[in-house]
């Protein structure tokens, strides 16, 4: 059963009548989690935001279901849409079980006075988001993650059909973020909720949606799911980064590599080496990472920081030329390091490299023996 | 006796005519015929008529006052359209500083026991002594006058100002509070003499009609020869400056003007050069060029000190306006101010009038009562 | 949330027992004083003292119903006001209303002078009943074409400072007379009230401020900001009509009766908002009008009272006590940012 909860075709949006993206094909499912990632300025704020009508589109029409969103009563469109948004709440004395009770506003009557209902969902919300414990504090006094974490409540105390969130983990630390998005995945798997939003974590996006909308530049990329955005080199043409900064497995970044001809020579494995790359990298020590298999959990970090890569093809033995690539390398090298020291089947030849390296006198223990 | 008779007759179906076509009626009414319309040499804003049955009717500017004498019978319940004022008239509240000066010298001024300008702002000595005899109070401004006050002392009269047409929720309050209110308008008269003559209202108001015409003639005679002697020929102007920079001018129509020629003078501005309406105003502010154009070669210039503060000296005036310093009353020391009581004085304008035919004639002393020269 | 409504039922009570002090103080003193039991002989038998009761019925009964009802008026158009500017120094003038009144004022007092015709007081309630409204409607127009709320405000200060330079033009031509009294007007004053025109203010003010509290559910959205309103389903449009309307409609009526009443409509919002520790509409609206009541009623005793007989103007004591409350907030407001 596929019904698109909120859909829009050929749709531009904008402001006051000048389109800064337009040609959107949007649809959104039930139950189902819809990302928009692109670089700053590309325009996913004007989007969330027309669809959630805070803005008017300029040109095409958003529909819910059958209804022109614009058509609908306000109070309609609340109980069927709840937003989360960047933008700094300020406020003066509102305790935060007030602001989520500003989310059961569309169900209540005229003096908006809480019914018994309508305080276990205020109540069941704020446990959700794990705010209960600062319920009755003012909002003003809390940190950003609170206070977005609350603002999150009353968005799922309105009991929408679709959700649209505006880069919602922004201030969140790594717990909430997880917490966040697992909370997310519920919303949308029990309750079918619809969710849209946009993420700059793109280790998140990558996660937790089900389809991803690229945005870039004034109309849609790409539009597809995680594994197909996140390959072949998209994420970084997307975002205009450098090559290799990004690693599209993980969702993860490194920095770049040290310039210049290598000075270490890293003998890695079993991601074991991870650690030392980052130490070489933020001293600025170019390096050289051998032999590595394609496979190995470091081999993206390895291949971003490292000024010389020798690797070997997965599931294969360390063949005998590379061994011998390695040596040459390691020969221009100053120093070696030995991450790895356990050798299997696989990476016996690293062996010959450890063994070379002693025999050279060139070996250290820790990178910060390197004069 | 007949001839009479038929005179009254025919004015009493004059006077029915005439009100026929206004629902008034009241004139209609038996016993409210005019027996006697008490004669005015100058005055123009007021009527004063005696009535048969014993009453006065005062009609000022169409506003019409019905006074009943004490112990009347008269039956008023039917009257329309007319303030009821019933004598004899004591603890009056009194808003109009101009008319003061007329009840005190009428005589009356101790049946007047509320005032609303403050004891420092008056000039007037016997004014200040009631205040210092605590028989005279101060009760507030005009337009915010202190009606719990005034309604405890059982007020039976207050005298306003024209003033009180700013202010008309003062006047509906009074009137609401069961206090009759009468505007007196002795400031809209362009006579000085013709000012004075109100005095003789206020003898009837207070039971000084005597007092009240005596005063008159005195005065009258006073200037009689001033009034028939030649012009002297000297030019005058009569200004301040106020907060804005901008030249007040008396206009020639005004009742200051007017003193000015009879004191045998020539009011420097003509109704076309000012451009002046006919309107209600005394005065109109006009910019400092137009007021130099015609008062540079003025004889005599007289500053009212009243409004925005006099004076101190010539040297004073020349320096935050240097342009006087072209006129040439400044030049020829002939610069003149105002005294407080100059406004105050209602009485005083035969004497004003002669203060300025002395400063016309070169007679002027240093001790006049109503106008001094500043230092130089 | 125990806590909260006690601290609430604590400070309505508070708010109810000044309330009831200030009228007594209010029927009471003057410059006759009068008793607490002169007052109530008084009233139960009016023939025991004529005179006391004329004073009380006529003159400090009407009064004293006058800056009740006008002064809760401003302190709740000054909270509407405020909710949706999240602006804290907007007041009931803000959009321009007493500046237009001045300037019908104005006409109205020049025009009648010039031509001889005499003005009533209802005149007058009625030309700044008109100019207020007046201002009203320019800014309902161009609420209904901007987005962004904030341009209102400069709106109606635009607007303020046009009717001023009329005004200013006008007076140049008027005789110095008006002057004075226009300054007198423009600066307030509930004195001469009659007992008609106080009920005519409550007839006004009292639906207006009901109207108000029914509007509280979408100011509380609104405490979250506009876009957060939105999706709580306020129809903004209304809103923003109705909220207009309301607040212009009670600040007219203020100045229409009394002129100009300054800072009641800025400090009392704040100062309920301190005291019950909330800004929840529901909570605190009907707390301003009382609030706004006492502060009125206690002002406007001061300005009778301390320099009797000469009355003080309103504005200039309200300004007096309302002032450091609006400077304190502020403040207070800083050193909450600060600690964040």
């Amino acid at each position: 059963m596929n019904d698109a909860v909120l859909s829009a075709k050929g749709l531009s949006v904008g402001y006051t009548g000048k389109a800064v993206l337009s040609g959107i094909d949007i649809k959104a499912e039930r139950g189902k989690i819809l990302t928009l990632i692109g670089p700053n300025g590309a325009g996913k704020s004007t989007l969330l935001k027309t669809l959630c009508r805070q803005l008017e589109p300029v040109g095409g029409t958003v529909f819910i279901g059958k209804d022109d969103i614009s058509r609908m009563k306000s109070r309609d469109l609340a109980k069927n849409m709840a937003v989360l948004l960047t933008q700094k709440v300020k406020t003066q004395l509102m305790t935060c079980r007030e602001a989520v009770e500003t989310g059961r506003f569309p169900y209540v009557g005229a003096l908006a006075v809480m019914g018994d209902e309508d305080r276990k969902k205020v109540d069941e919300a704020l446990e959700m988001v794990g705010a209960s414990e600062f319920a009755d504090k003012d909002i003003d006094k809390l940190s950003d993650g609170q206070r977005q974490r609350v603002l999150l409540a009353r968005a799922i105390c309105q009991e929408p059909d679709i959700l649209i969130l505006d880069e919602p983990a922004t201030f969140l630390d790594i717990r909430y973020k997880l917490e966040l998005m697992a909370l997310l995945k519920k919303l949308a798997s029990e309750r079918g909720v619809s969710i849209i939003m946009s993420l700059h974590e793109l280790e998140l996006a990558q996660k937790v949606s089900d389809m991803i909308l690229c945005i870039k530049g004034d109309s849609p990329d790409r539009y597809g799911t995680p594994e197909e955005i996140f390959s072949g080199g998209y994420i970084e043409k997307l975002y205009g980064t450098e090559e290799g900064r990004f690693c599209e497995y993980y969702g993860s970044v490194e920095l770049s590599a040290a310039e210049g001809e290598p000075e270490v020579f890293v003998i890695g494995g079993g991601g074991k080496g991870l650690g030392i790359y980052r130490q070489l990298q933020r001293k600025g020590i170019p390096f050289a990472v051998g032999v590595l298999h394609e496979n190995d959990i470091e081999f993206p970090a390895a291949k971003a920081l490292a000024s010389v890569l020798i690797a070997e093809s997965a599931f294969e033995p360390v063949s005998v030329e590379k061994v011998s690539d390695a040596m040459a390398v390691m020969d221009k090298c100053r120093y070696v390091l030995c991450a790895n020291h356990k050798f299997g089947t696989m990476n016996k030849g690293n062996a010959k490299l450890l063994e070379k390296a002693e025999n050279c006198g060139k070996l250290i223990k820790d990178v910060e023996d390197i004069g | 006796m007949g001839r009479l008779r038929s005179a009254f007759m025919v004015t009493a179906c004059f006077l029915l005519v005439s009100c026929s076509g206004r629902n008034t009626g009241s004139s209609a009414l038996s016993g409210f015929e005019v027996s006697e319309h008490i004669p005015l040499e100058h005055a123009e804003q007021f009527t004063a008529d005696r009535l048969e049955n014993g009453c006065t009717l005062v009609d000022i500017s169409g506003e019409k006052y019905l006074i009943k004498p004490e112990n009347s019978d008269v039956d008023t319940s039917a009257v329309k359209d007319m303030t009821i004022i019933e004598l004899p008239l004591e603890n009056v509240y009194c808003a109009a500083s101009s008319a003061m000066d007329l009840i005190d010298s009428a005589g009356a001024l101790d049946m007047v026991s509320m005032t609303s300008t403050q004891y420092n702002d008056w000039g007037l000595d016997n004014v200040r002594w009631a205040f210092d005899e605590d028989m005279l109070v101060y009760v507030g401004k005009y337009s915010a006058p202190d009606y719990e006050y005034i309604l405890s002392e059982n007020c039976p009269l207050a005298i306003e100002s024209t003033m009180i047409y700013h202010s008309p929720q003062v006047k509906e309050k009074l009137e609401e509070l069961g206090i009759p209110v009468l505007v007196e308008r002795s400031s809209y008269e362009s006579d000085p003499l013709a000012r004075l003559e109100w005095i003789k209202l206020y003898g009837i108001l207070f039971g000084k009609e005597a007092e009240a015409e005596k005063c008159c003639k005195e005065n009258f005679d006073k200037i009689g020869d001033i009034l028939t002697g030649e012009g002297t020929g000297k030019k005058a102007a009569f200004f301040y400056i106020n907060s804005s920079g901008a030249v007040v001018v008396r206009k020639p129509d005004d009742y200051v003007a007017e003193m000015i020629r009879m004191a045998g003078g020539e009011y420097i501005f003509s109704r076309e050069d000012l451009n002046a309406e006919e309107n209600a105003l005394s005065t109109m502010s006009i910019q400092m060029e137009t007021f130099y154009e015609k008062a540079h070669d003025a004889d005599i210039l007289i500053y009212n000190s009243d409004i925005v503060g006099k004076v101190d000296s010539l040297s004073e005036l020349v320096e935050r306006y240097p342009i006087f310093g072209d006129f040439k009353a400044v030049r020829e020391n002939n610069l003149w101010c105002t005294e407080k009581n100059l406004f105050q004085q209602t009485t005083g304008a035969a004497e004003v009038i002669m203060e300025l035919h002395d400063i016309f004639t070169d007679k002027d002393a240093d001790d006049m009562e109503f106008l001094f020269r500043p230092e130089a | 949330m125990n806590n909260k409504i006690k601290r609430a039922a604590a400070s309505y009570i508070l708010l109810a027992v000044l309330l009831g002090a200030a009228i007594v103080l209010n029927l009471c003193m003057g410059s006759t004083d009068v008793s607490l039991h002169e007052l109530l002989s008084a009233l139960k038998d009016h023939d025991s003292s004529p005179v006391t009761y004329r004073i009380l019925t006529q003159i400090r009964l009407p009064r004293t119903a006058a800056a009740l009802v006008l002064g809760g008026g401003l302190a709740v158009s000054g909270l509407l006001l405020q909710s949706f500017f999240s602006n804290p120094v907007a007041g009931p003038y803000i959009l321009g209303i007493s500046s237009g009144a001045k300037l019908a004022v104005a006409l109205i007092m020049v025009y009648s002078l010039a031509k001889g015709i005499l003005l009533s007081s209802a005149a007058m309630v009625a030309a700044a009943f008109a100019g207020a409204l007046a201002s009203m409607f320019i800014v309902l127009a161009i609420s209904a074409k901007v987005k962004r709320m904030s341009i209102l405000i400069v709106c109606g200060v635009m607007i303020g400072y046009i009717c001023s330079a009329i005004t200013e033009f006008i007076v140049n031509f008027s005789d110095d007379s008006n002057i004075v009294n226009l300054h007198n007007w423009s600066m307030g004053s509930f004195s001469g009230i009659r007992p008609d025109e106080a009920a005519a203010a409550a007839f006004i003010i009292i639906p207006a401020v009901v109207c108000a509290f029914f509007l509280s559910k979408p100011m509380d959205a609104y405490r979250l900001g506009e876009s957060y309103a939105v999706s709580s389903g306020v129809n903004v449009r209304l809103f923003r009509a109705a909220l207009i309307l309301l607040s212009s409609l009670l600040s007219a009526c203020v100045t229409a009766f009394a002129g100009p009443v300054s800072f009641v409509g800025i400090a009392v919002p704040h100062g309920v908002k301190s005291l019950f520790g909330t800004s929840k509409p529901i909570v605190i609206l009907p707390a301003c009008f009382l609030g706004g009541a006492v502060f009125c009623l206690f002002c406007d005793l001061i300005t009778r009272t301390v320099f009797a007989p000469t009355e003080l103007s309103i504005s200039t004591v309200t300004a007096v006590f309302g002032a450091p409350v609006v400077i304190w907030m502020l403040t207070g407001r800083e050193r909450r940012m600060d600690n964040e």
